[in-house]
């Protein structure tokens, strides 16, 4: 078996062996630069306190990325800690004098040092220099997160015990909403009772007959005009006075009758559209006024016909 | 009783059966690596072969070679790209892609590519040379087959699966690139600062080594099953299947190896 010289076959082997060598030293170029070959090594002392957590190959971390690791730590002659840490010259750009470094200890991953530069302009940390490692270690402040918690869960069982303001004021509510729920609805609820509700309502219907007795009334006295007029003689005596009267009536009557269907409208409307309790209890109360003032001016009219003509038997308007 | 005495003599027999493999085997690369480093051996008739050997085993099945490994990196990189956005973990699938595809799958697959390629024509064609007296004809004719038959062999294999290997890694380095980058440099340092943790020295040195390693297995295994063929012609496919077999577990083995030496 002796090999035979072809030349295509050289060639291709030989431009297969090119190739592979080129590419295989051309990424071992990139990985020696990756990994910093080309690069100066900057070096960096951080003293802490404590080494708990810190062994080499914890990551020096920059906005969460990745920019160096601990290449060793030990003891100086006065017992500190001092932590070497190496990193490549293009990351040291983001070490600043005013940076600060802080071991991260979470509970979940590794340990890392943390780096916080909170001005990017500020003069570069020279090469070899020394800084502080701060802590920030989370289990360090469990305890008083604790306590704190503890403190918060004491006011709530304090705001929640049976003879509490919280259930005091839920009762409130409950009551509340019962009574609304009730016969006369929001009125019941704003106003307290059934009965007072009741109440109400009931003058309101007694407004009602008042002003229908009222028109009856005005309506027999229209007639009584007349007659009066016919019955009484002179021109500018009894007659022409009680005219006036009349007038001023009318006048009061109708006054009451606006008032009453204000009152009616101001009912509707409380009861029907109005949800809000506040809204609600304003528009009770000016209700309530307009129903005394209404029965006032009934009372006054009534009055004053008795004054002129003492017919009526029942004068007073009584408010329940 | 007696069944237990059969049981223990025959996994005796396995056991030093497996011994002579192995020892047979040893002996072997000990004389191949013994010829590798006389001087004599390198003449211009040993170096056409072993460039013969390079091209039928790496340069033939480059295009093929190079279009599997794309379409199973691409694979590979699409579904730990998906998974690691699912959860979250986006921040990992680099490293994970490269560690996964470069440093494990890729080189046992090209293992198992060559193997599967020449590992069995070389065991065929050594097991038919032996049963018809071929290497007792070119070692009487004063050409040593293990100059110019087995080295040759030998060196083919492992140069072609590190390089194969090799290839197949920058093409799925390249690719995990495209696919989470885009065509564009943005990412360009924080993925050279992933290959940069991924590649230290150990690393590097423990891969070239595991893809040499596969490269031998794949070639001196089947050389030496051959070598083992009793001289009757229908032995050689049983010489072939044990040859294969020896072969898928030794890669296994080496694969494994690695593996442990790595992570433990």
């Amino acid at each position: 078996m002796n090999a035979v010289k072809s030349n295509p076959f050289h060639f291709k082997v030989g431009l297969f062996a090119a190739a592979s060598l080129l590419l295989i030293g051309l990424f071992l170029v990139y990985l020696l630069h990756a990994r910093g070959f080309f690069e100066h090594t900057y070096r960096l002392k951080l003293a802490a306190a404590s080494a708990d957590g810190v062994a080499p190959g914890v990551p020096l971390v920059f906005s969460g990325i990745e920019i160096g690791r601990v290449a060793s730590l030990g003891l100086n002659d006065n017992g500190g800690i001092v932590i070497n840490v190496e990193l490549l010259e293009r990351n040291a750009r983001w070490l600043k004098q005013n940076s600060s470094f802080t071991l991260d200890k979470p509970f979940v991953g590794g340990a890392k040092i943390r780096v916080d530069t909170p001005d990017l302009k500020a003069p570069p940390l020279p090469d070899n220099s020394t800084m502080l490692l701060l802590s920030a270690d989370i289990s360090k402040e469990i305890p008083v997160l604790v306590d704190r918690v503890k403190t918060i869960l004491d006011n709530i069982d304090h705001l929640t015990r049976k003879d509490g303001e919280l259930n005091a004021t839920l009762a409130n509510v409950k009551t509340l909403t019962g009574n609304m729920t009730g016969e006369y609805g929001m009125l019941e609820g704003v106003l307290g009772s059934p009965e007072k509700a009741r109440a109400v309502t009931d003058s309101l219907d007694k407004t009602r007959a008042l002003l229908s007795k009222l028109d009856g009334l005005a309506l027999k006295m229209d007639g009584m005009a007349v007659k009066a007029d016919t019955w009484l003689f002179s021109q500018d005596g009894v007659a022409t006075q009680t005219r006036a009267s009349l007038q001023q009536i009318r006048a009061l009557l109708d006054d009451a009758q606006s008032s009453l269907k204000k009152a009616d409208a101001m009912m509707t409307n409380a009861v029907a559209i109005s949800a809000d309790v506040r809204e609600g209890t304003q528009d009770i109360a000016r209700l309530r006024a307009e129903i005394d003032e209404a029965v006032r001016r009934a009372n006054a009219l009534v009055n004053e016909i008795n004054k002129k003509w003492p017919f009526a038997r029942d004068p007073e308007v009584k408010l329940p | 009783m007696n069944f237990f005495a059969a049981t223990l003599e025959s996994l005796g027999a396995k056991l030093v059966g497996w011994f002579d493999v192995g020892y047979g085997m040893f002996a072997f690369l000990a004389r191949a690596l013994m010829l590798l480093l006389d001087p004599a051996t390198w003449n211009r008739a040993t170096f056409d072969v072993v460039i013969k050997q390079v091209y039928f085993t790496a340069v033939q099945i480059l295009h093929v070679f190079l279009g599997y490994a794309l379409v199973i990196s691409w694979l590979i990189i699409t579904i730990i790209l998906s998974t690691a956005r699912e959860f979250g973990l986006t921040e990992f699938a680099t490293e994970m892609a490269i560690r996964v595809l470069v440093l494990e799958l890729l080189p046992f697959l090209t293992a198992l590519f060559i193997a599967l390629r020449s590992g069995s024509a070389i065991n065929t064609e050594v097991a038919l040379m032996r049963v018809n007296n071929e290497l007792d004809a070119l070692d009487h004719c004063k050409v040593p087959p293990m100059q110019f038959e087995f080295l040759p062999r030998l060196i083919g294999g492992v140069v072609s699966v590190v390089t194969l290997a090799t290839l197949a890694g920058l093409v799925a380095l390249l690719l995990a690139y495209l696919s989470i980058y885009g065509m564009s440099m943005a990412g360009f340092e924080a993925f050279t600062r992933t290959v940069a943790k991924i590649f230290d020295f150990r690393i590097v040195a423990g891969l070239a080594m595991k893809c040499a390693l596969f490269g031998l297995a794949v070639t001196l295994i089947p050389v030496t099953a051959g070598l083992e063929t009793p001289k009757k012609l229908f032995m050689v496919p049983v010489s072939v299947l044990r040859g294969m077999m020896r072969v898928f577990f030794a890669i296994v083995a080496i694969e494994v190896m690695s593996l442990a030496l790595k992570y433990i």
